[in-house]
């Protein structure tokens, strides 16, 4: 079977600044694979390079097995979940939801009911005429979740989620959001500092240093 | 902490009653100050303001008050409580409006026998006196037309010639003193027949400008970038391209002024009425008047001086043309009819 | 968090300036006109009064629009990116707005005349032109605040870079869109010099009508009727500005880096063109500038900078025209610190809750009161007894400062708003009282945003014409009015001098702006947190 998300002899670069080399690396269906590293050591360019923030300096991305490696960002199919929830402040949670769903062709009515039905899934029913800053932290994390995986994207960038939440939470939070990602089916790939988190909710935890060579 | 802006609010109020008590009104007028309201254009030399000071033991404080309409507007509005003491620069369009108000109080100078005998024709009754006069006249850029070989319009009947079609620029008469003295040329000269003749300049591709600068450096040919030879101006504009020149100047200026069809404005100053410092305003007044500031209104403010007898300066007797027969309408006729001109005007150029 | 008791009191000072030297002088205008004329009521429904306003208000919305298209791409560019240049890109895009008229109306006919005739779009260019450091400038500061995080999310859900822009990047800004629509609009609806200089019949404005019925027909009643049209427009349009721009307010706080600019050549370009294109528009006006300070009859010369220390040159006959460099400086600086006093009070009594909205709407309503009304207000009021301030000179600073002070609180208000309560609640659990945990959170903030007001009510009070042509001291001219009386008689020298000194004016202001960037930026320019 295709991995849903290949990334061959990719190298790392910043401001034309190559730092990492010969990067492989293969995400299956409902895998989770955590990619551990301290701050400064690449793993916000790695995801950068997969979602087309950041320009490939060498080698190639692969979704579904189709070459997106100078694609645009929104013809990737690869969604992000931030540190922070970045929900659109002036639109309702239901619209925010909605909102990948509408960039795809659905009609308002329809991917507004998708909406509702995701809020259940997440046990946040009744949420969505609710405004962004009338959400704790926890919900709002879950909402911006919610308003990733809708769209159905193949893969999941996740930029240490849960380090904004205190520590009791960030335990709970992790495991739910674990197993919505593998019933999803999404290629998850959760860049952290944190050991202890990579090994709570990860199937495989990738140290970053090990995965190619300093150039 | 409470007490802070109350403090500042006390201080204010304080200041200002400080500074309107120090403004106190003297009894004569040497050790006096004596506020001078004139419009912008007003320059007089130093030397002859220190001279004032000496003589008379005055202290002169020149206020602006911005062009001569606004500033007659501010004195009308003032009439009998002033913010000076003595007004120069209201001009004969906006003499009669001024002297309607009551602005002026009656003051007749010891030196008006020296004034050019029909200067002194028009005093508003004994209020105001003549300092002096300029002619708003068509200039000529001589060279352009002589390269065109056209030759040099000389009434203003030429300028609705096809000859000259595209070549004129004026100003428009409710934005431009200059403009409006033109406007009121045409209609002392063509009377009712007035707006037959703009229609003819209209068709005859007249351009309007807002104001003299736009008109003179913006699209004169003689006095910038512009394309057009021919532009409404003063008699003395040809003189101040000498005085206003690149070094070394030129030995004549390259544009002329046009005799025929000139508007003559005459300047005047006055004592304004309920001043705590007439004797002041007096001397003032008569210092407008005297020789030596007669003799430094050429080169100061580019006009004629009204004092008989004043010798010209070289490039002024050279280059400035003195007009033979200007034209002028009655002051209270001008105020009459002037709102009604400038709606004419504006339905007849489409403005 | 808590609020010190005094910051209650904070709105008596800018309440107290602006009752003393914007109410008195227009309450005592009015009631002088109608003492000698019996009253203006007639006036006001004079049909061809509405069709004036009407037809400004049509000017006003294609300026603020063009204004709002030019000034959006380059507060972007000017605001977000780090780049070599960028701080003087944003200081040039400043120039425009602080020119004399006369020098813009010129520079743009002289650029546009021989394919644009007088009328409706070259007053709409020449609006546009001025005001793009009012879009730029207000805009920018809060999209300096987006880290482009929100856009990036919207882009991974599928949406374009276009599509993401109005979905998420445009709702963002709209409280400072709005705002400086407001105020572009303002500008434009009571603009004067450059409608009386570029416009026809069809682009006058309430504020030349203003002019034009006091000082050609003096027709009071008839002012006091357009004066008074023109102000509830102006406070209409500022009061619905303020209504619309409520937004929520941002919940980041931190300071965000300049972004580095885009690594793919298609973006990349585009900021650096926008920029380029951006301080081309400014620039080509300046260089004409400077090429007729240059120039004269026979070719290259010195002379007219030469001639800036000659007291022939001059229009006074007392002093050289650099003379009148002096008198502006003076000028200016009394105008900074009068309106970095009363702006940063203004701004102190927006942060109570609950008085912002109205404060923010009477601070801004000086913008819309006709220079000409309030010139002759003025003299009326304070150039006689019993308040007679001419003699103390304070008269031109004061009229500044009433310019500046709305667009000093529309700069010290977003960097009030910026700073983070947290701290002061952070200050109060340590024990400070409230007002030292007011300083403590808002201290260095508030002392940055006041220089910066500072410079910035100086550069006003620097290209200021309107009220300096009417009450400063005819003997001692500012620069703008000593260039435009230059510009007002014949002579290569009057251009070329009055070229020169515009030339100083746009030096000066390019210093003084440059320092309030430096001063006014509390941003580091470290990498951006999403490549970090």
């Amino acid at each position: 079977m295709t991995p849903r998300l290949s990334v061959v002899d990719l190298s790392l670069g910043y401001e034309g600044q190559v730092f990492m080399r010969g990067i492989d690396l293969e995400v299956g269906s409902g895998e989770i694979v955590a990619v551990l590293g301290p701050s400064g050591s690449g793993k916000s360019t790695l995801l950068g390079e997969i979602t087309g923030v950041l320009p490939v300096p060498h080698g190639h991305v692969l979704v579904d097995g189709r070459d997106v490696t100078t694609a645009p960002i929104q013809e990737r199919g690869v969604g992000l979940l931030f540190q922070e929830p970045l929900l659109f402040p002036h639109l309702d949670v239901a619209a925010n939801i909605a909102y990948g769903l509408r960039r795809h062709g659905w009609d308002r009515r329809r991917a507004t009911a998708r909406a509702h039905e995701l809020l259940n899934w997440l046990g946040l029913d009744g949420y969505g005429p609710r405004r962004p800053d009338q959400l704790s932290g926890g919900q709002a994390q879950r909402v911006a979740l919610a308003r990733a995986l809708a769209p159905q994207p193949a893969v999941l960038g996740l930029d240490e989620p849960f380090s904004a939440l205190d520590a009791d939470l960030r335990r709970r939070l992790a495991v739910e959001v674990a197993a919505v990602l593998r019933e999803s089916g999404v290629a998850a790939i959760h860049v952290t500092h944190d050991a202890e988190e990579a090994q709570a909710i990860a199937d495989r935890v990738i140290e970053l240093p090990s995965l190619g060579s300093p150039a | 902490m409470r007490a802070f802006p109350v403090t500042i609010t006390v201080a204010l109020a304080a200041a200002l009653v400080a500074t309107g008590c120090s403004s106190a009104p003297e009894e004569s007028a040497a050790g006096s100050t004596v506020r001078l309201l004139a419009h912008e254009s007003f320059v007089v030399s130093e030397a002859l303001v220190e001279q004032l000071e000496e003589e008379t033991g005055i202290t002169l404080e020149i206020i602006s008050g911005a062009d001569a309409g606004t500033m007659v507007a501010g004195a009308v509005l003032a009439a009998g409580n002033p913010t000076a003491d003595a007004m120069f620069g209201v001009d004969s369009t906006l003499l009669s409006r001024a002297l309607d108000a009551g602005v002026f109080e009656p003051y007749t100078s010891p030196e008006l026998d020296t004034v050019i005998p029909s200067l002194r024709e028009d005093t508003g009754g004994g209020m105001v006196t003549p300092i002096d006069y300029g002619d708003v006249c068509i200039n000529i850029d001589d060279a352009a037309l002589a390269a065109a070989g056209v030759p040099a319009p000389t009434t203003l009947d030429d300028l609705i010639d096809p000859t000259y079609r595209d070549m004129l620029v004026v100003q428009d008469p409710a934005t431009s003193s200059p403009g409006l003295a033109f406007l009121l040329a045409t209609i002392a000269r063509y009377g009712d027949g007035w707006t037959d003749y703009w229609s003819a300049l209209r068709d005859n591709g007249v351009s309007v400008a807002a104001s003299w600068t736009d008109a003179y450096i913006g699209q004169f040919s003689g006095g910038g970038d512009g394309t057009r030879p021919l532009v409404v101006s003063y008699a003395t504009s040809p003189p101040a391209e000498i005085v206003y020149a690149a070094e070394p100047k030129p030995e004549a200026p390259s544009t002329s002024a046009m005799a025929d069809g000139c508007y003559r404005q005459v300047e005047y100053a006055g004592v304004l009425a309920g001043t705590p410092n007439p004797e002041g305003a007096r001397v003032v007044v008569d210092w407008l008047l005297s020789q030596a500031v007669q003799a430094d209104v050429p080169l100061s403010m580019f006009v004629f001086p009204a004092r008989e007898g004043i010798a010209l300066p070289e490039v002024f007797a050279d280059f400035a043309l003195d007009v033979p027969e200007p034209l002028a309408l009655p002051a209270g006729e001008v105020a009459a009819g002037l709102p009604d001109w400038l709606a004419e005007w504006g339905s007849v150029m489409g403005r | 968090m808590t609020l010190p008791a005094w910051l209650r009191w904070s709105w008596v000072l800018p309440a107290a300036f602006l009752a003393v030297f914007l109410a008195y002088p227009l309450a005592t205008l009015v009631r002088t006109i109608a003492s000698s004329a019996g009253g203006f009521a007639a006036d006001l429904v004079d049909t061809s009064l509405w069709q004036v306003a009407g037809l400004a208000v049509l000017q006003a919305l294609a300026s603020t629009l063009l204004a709002l298209l030019i000034g959006l791409p380059l507060a972007n560019v000017a605001t977000r990116y780090r780049y070599r240049g960028r701080a003087l890109v944003q200081a040039l895009v400043t120039v425009p707005f602080v020119l004399p008229t006369v020098v813009v109306a010129l520079a743009v006919r002289s650029l546009l005349g021989p394919g644009m005739p007088q009328g409706l779009a070259l007053v709409v260019i020449a609006h546009a032109y001025v005001n793009l450091a009012v879009v730029t400038r207000i805009v920018g500061s809060q999209w300096a605040q987006q880290t482009g995080e929100l856009e990036l999310v919207a882009r991974t859900l599928g949406a374009s870079r276009w599509r993401a822009f109005v979905d998420v990047t445009l709702p963002g800004l709209r409280p400072s869109i709005i705002t400086s629509a407001a105020v572009v609009f303002v500008f434009s609806f009571s603009s004067l010099g450059i409608v009386l200089l570029l416009g026809d019949a069809t682009t006058r404005t309430l504020e030349s009508q203003v002019l034009r019925q006091v000082s050609v027909l003096l027709d009071f009643p008839g002012a006091a009727a357009s004066a008074i049209v023109q102000l509830v427009v102006v406070s209409l349009v500022l009061l619905l500005g303020a209504v619309a721009s409520r937004g929520q307010s941002s919940r980041r706080r931190r300071p965000v880096p300049l972004h580095p600019l885009p690594t793919l050549p298609g973006p990349r370009l585009a900021v650096l063109g926008t920029a380029a294109f951006g301080s081309a528009i400014v620039l080509l006006p300046i260089i004409a500038l400077v090429l007729a300070s240059l120039r004269g009859p026979a070719g290259w010369t010195l002379d007219w900078w030469a001639s800036l220390g000659s007291v022939d040159a001059g229009t006074t006959r007392l002093a050289p025209p650099s003379a009148a460099l002096a008198t502006s400086l003076g000028y200016a600086a009394v105008t900074a610190l009068v309106a970095a006093l009363v702006g940063g009070a203004a701004a102190l009594a927006i942060l109570v809750p609950g008085r912002a909205r109205v404060i923010a709407v009477i601070g801004m309503v000086p913008l819309g009161v006709s220079a000409a009304t309030l010139g002759l207000g003025t003299l009326l009021a304070f150039g006689r007894p019993p308040f007679d301030l001419r003699g103390t000179g304070l008269l031109v600073p004061v009229a500044h400062a009433l310019v500046a002070v709305p667009l000093v609180i529309a700069v010290v208000t977003p960097a009030l708003r910026g700073t983070d309560p947290r701290l002061a609640a952070l200050a109060a659990t340590l024990g400070a009282r409230a007002s030292r945990a007011f300083w403590t959170a808002h201290g260095p903030v508030l002392r940055v945003a006041m220089v910066a007001s500072a410079a910035l009510a100086g550069a006003v009070s620097l290209g200021e014409f309107g009220a300096a042509a009417f009450l400063a001291r005819t003997d001692s001219p500012t620069v703008p009015v000593q260039i435009v009386r230059l510009l007002g008689r014949p002579g290569d020298q009057s251009v070329g001098v009055a070229a020169a000194l515009a030339v100083v004016l746009v030096v000066v202001t390019l210093l003084l702006v440059l320092l309030i960037d430096r001063w006014g930026s509390t941003r580091t320019s470290r990498r951006s947190a999403v490549a970090a």
